[in-house]
């Protein structure tokens, strides 16, 4: 299992967590990704990626008006730019001497702790574990385009768990989405909607599954 | 003694059976709901549910399936076009549901679990009468949340209504989705009057012909059948199929005679057992009375009645009162020498002077009733004594059906009947006093099956006529009446609510659906069931002699049904024990 180093933490609270990262860095993580910081060897808190930010560095906007740019001169601005790619970050859960709770974590990560992209078995497990609370940390943010990180996440998460063998996660998950929002039809079709976008719903393969 | 079965719960144990959904809500005055977990097209209004929970099981029957959705844009929606399938699928699985709504009728007490410690004290306190045996009661309390809801099996059904190889259980018919056998107890079903209903072609003719058959078979209480329209004693056809049915008489010989009105009477081309002939002086002022309606009489007939046998006397008023000339004259000379026409002696005019009644009272009267004056089946002298017979034969254990051959107008039908059962009425109640005073023979029980039983028992007649009495007076005589009827809103409310045992095929009018329900509980949700039978097949059991309402599929009038009902032909047994085993 190789351990991928993200960035760093800038701020943090009990719900969420602001990374910093160099913009031309490998292994930006995707939208709806999971990842950790460990900010002790028995508590690690475990987050979803739910929106990546490039802030204006000020240069950049003396650099978009010019006409013929020199490659040299985007690789520098991307490589030395004094301000770091944003990852905002929501707190879903968090483990202590190895037991995941899908619970707000206690004691928020402190600045500069690193941010961890989480390994396939990482995503089983915590996906695995518990009764999708999670996905209540998700459904709460209003201010989050939350139906796009469930599907993202969805998309990820599943094929983690295909790959482990499981073909019926996405079935589970989704029909626990569909449980926990059918009160509120229109965010619960806007859900479904996105989800019907990704590749785990489409029709060849809602075909096949029939 | 409480049967092995019910210790072991074996009857009960909900494993054998489907479970259909859990319960949500309701009481007991607004029905139990319950939320269904299987397709809504697999359970039926009216199927017999069962939900056990902790020390009891409780009986119901669905009286109504509803569709709901958490939110009615989910309802309103057609997502499968928007969504893939599976999505679609589970979305609906989650938001659209079914509700049941379940009628508590019964539960029973089954103690603990038999694997908990708590079972064999409980065993052990039943068995040495320190608890009372478990035993079918009217629901008083509910199950709780979340309980389940099972499809009741074979077993509920034989543990309610009875197995069908037990002594005095006749299967009626079958439950609609399980084809179970659903028994009546017969020796019940006599001991209070009983009603058949259902609009024409519901299958009432087939019903009553099944369970007369059953009657007649288990040989507890004879029957005397008033067959308006001469189809119940001879082999017949049935209007619909074209199929032959066979008559009671072909199938009982030696148990059934089949009784023609007036001398020489055929029944469907064949000759009958005897004739009955009704003689003059055995008709009462009573007999014509009660035909006032059809005969169109004055307020002043019974007036005139009480005169004519006043002036005959009880049993030649009828044969006078004939023989009079209705408006004859004879011309005299007064004292001036003038003639005139006056009422001859032999006139009705000249016996209502003298007996000091209007003169055109009872002329009208007299014409009125010309009509029954010359009715074949009244005779000045009958060649035999046609009611002691069929009395004879009733007390004896023969079962009699009068056929009215050609005599089918509402007047024959009205006269004959109140006639014949006012006597029966007599004959039963001076029996039943020689019983009781001097310890002589008891009766033996009688049901009178009534056809267009709303003629008889309507609003205006019933209180004058011996039915009512009867329907009233219930096993005081030992006997009851079978009504057959298709309205049963025109059949007189006192004798409806004395009806013991219901059984109605499907009804259209209001009025009769209220009529049908009158008095029994839950019938807003029973209305329900009865509007959606099928005509033909399914009828509604209820009342008294049923331990809880259900909608059957009745059984089939067929060969297989002979078979069957001769296979268990019962044995002879003493007037005492019989007596003894109905309750009477």
């Amino acid at each position: 299992m190789t351990e991928i180093k993200i960035g760093r933490l800038l701020s943090s609270n009990s719900r969420q967590f602001l990374v910093g990262c160099r913009v031309a860095q490998a292994d930006i993580p995707a939208l709806g990704t999971l990842v950790r910081v460990n900010p002790q060897s028995n508590y690690a808190i475990f987050g979803l990626v739910y929106d990546l930010y490039i802030a204006d560095d000020g240069l950049v906007r003396q650099l978009a008006t010019v006409e013929e740019m020199d490659e040299s001169v985007i690789a520098d601005h991307r490589i030395n730019r004094s301000v770091p790619l944003e990852i905002r970050v929501l707190a879903v859960g968090y483990q202590e001497d190895g037991k995941i709770y899908h619970l707000l974590p206690p004691r928020p990560p402190l600045g500069l702790e690193l941010l961890w992209l989480c390994t396939d078995e990482e995503v089983v497990e915590f996906t695995n574990s518990g009764r999708f609370g999670y996905l209540r940390h998700i459904l709460r943010e209003q201010d989050i385009a939350m139906e796009e990180v469930l599907a993202a996440h969805l998309q990820l998460a599943e094929r983690a768990h295909r790959q482990a063998g499981d073909i019926h996660w996405s079935s589970r998950v989704v029909q626990e989405m569909i449980v926990l929002l059918r009160d509120d039809y229109t965010n619960l079709i806007r859900v479904l909607q996105s989800i019907a976008d990704t590749q785990v719903f489409s029709e060849n393969d809602w075909e096949n599954q029939l | 003694m409480i049967s092995e079965q019910t210790f072991t719960n074996d009857a009960l144990t909900p494993m054998e059976n489907r479970k259909i959904g859990y319960l949500i809500g309701g009481g007991l005055r607004e029905n139990l709901k319950a939320r269904l977990v299987i397709p809504s097209d697999q359970v039926q209004e009216g199927s017999f549910v069962m939900i056990p929970s902790g020390n009891w099981v409780y009986y119901g029957l669905v009286t109504d399936i509803q569709l709901g959705a958490t939110d009615a844009r989910f309802a309103d929606e057609e997502s499968e076009a928007r969504l893939p399938g599976e999505l679609a699928h589970w979305l609906h699985g989650q938001t659209l549901y079914t509700n049941l709504e379940i009628l508590p009728v019964l539960m029973l007490e089954r103690g603990p679990d038999p694997a908990s410690q708590a079972y064999q004290p409980w065993l052990e306190e039943i068995k040495s009468g320190r608890r009372s045996e478990p035993k079918m009661m009217p629901v008083k309390t509910i199950p709780p949340h979340h309980a389940d809801v099972f499809l009741a099996g074979e077993g509920e059904i034989a543990e309610i209504f009875g197995k069908p190889d037990q002594e005095g259980n006749f299967v009626v018919g079958y439950t609609r989705e399980g084809g179970h056998a659903v028994c009546l107890n017969l020796d019940r079903f006599v001991q209070r009057s009983a009603g058949i209903f259902g609009a024409t072609g519901s299958g009432k003719s087939f019903l009553t012909r099944i369970l007369m058959a059953g009657l007649i078979q288990r040989n507890r209480s004879s029957l005397l059948v008033f067959d308006m329209h001469n189809e119940y004693g001879y082999d017949d056809v049935a209007s619909d199929s074209g199929m032959k049915v066979n008559g009671l008489k072909t199938l009982f010989p030696a148990r059934v005679r089949v009784v023609g009105l007036g001398a020489n009477s055929m029944v469907r081309g064949t000759p009958a057992d005897f004739s009955l002939e009704i003689a003059m002086k055995d008709i009462r002022p009573i007999d014509i009375e009660l035909l006032s309606t059809e005969l169109n009489l004055k307020e002043t007939t019974p007036t005139t009645l009480e005169a004519l046998v006043a002036s005959f006397g009880p049993e030649n008023w009828f044969s006078k009162f004939k023989e009079m000339e209705n408006g004859a004259m004879v011309e005299t000379e007064d004292e001036r020498g003038r003639l005139k026409k006056i009422p001859a002696p032999s006139s009705v005019a000249a016996w209502a002077n003298q007996a000091g009644v209007n003169a055109m009272a009872a002329e009208g009267l007299h014409s009125k009733m010309s009509i029954l004056f010359h009715r074949g089946y009244i005779r000045e002298k009958p060649a035999a004594d046609g009611i002691g017979e069929i009395i004879k034969m009733l007390q004896n254990g023969m079962h009699v059906i009068l056929s009215f051959g050609d005599y089918e107008s509402d007047l024959d039908y009205l006269f004959v009947t109140n006639f014949l059962t006012r006597h029966i009425r007599e004959a039963w109640e001076a029996t039943t006093n020689q019983y009781r005073t001097k310890k002589l023979q008891e009766p033996r029980p009688l049901v009178i099956v009534v056809e267009e039983a709303h003629k008889i028992l309507n609003r205006q007649m019933a209180a004058q006529t011996s039915f009512n009495t009867i329907a009233r007076e219930l096993r005081k005589y030992y006997v009851t009446l079978l009504i057959v009827d298709q309205r049963p809103s025109q059949i007189y409310d006192e004798v409806m609510s004395q009806l013991g045992t219901r059984i109605s095929g499907w009804l259209g009018d209001e009025d009769d659906l209220r009529a049908v329900l009158a008095g029994l509980a839950g019938r807003d949700t029973l209305r329900g069931m009865l509007t959606h039978l099928q005509p033909k097949e399914e009828v509604l059991l209820l009342g008294w002699g049923v331990p809880m309402p259900i909608p059957i599929r009745s059984r089939r009038y067929d060969q297989r049904f002979w078979q069957e009902l001769m296979k268990g032909k019962s044995k002879p047994q003493s007037e005492e024990q019989i007596i003894a085993e109905l309750g009477f």
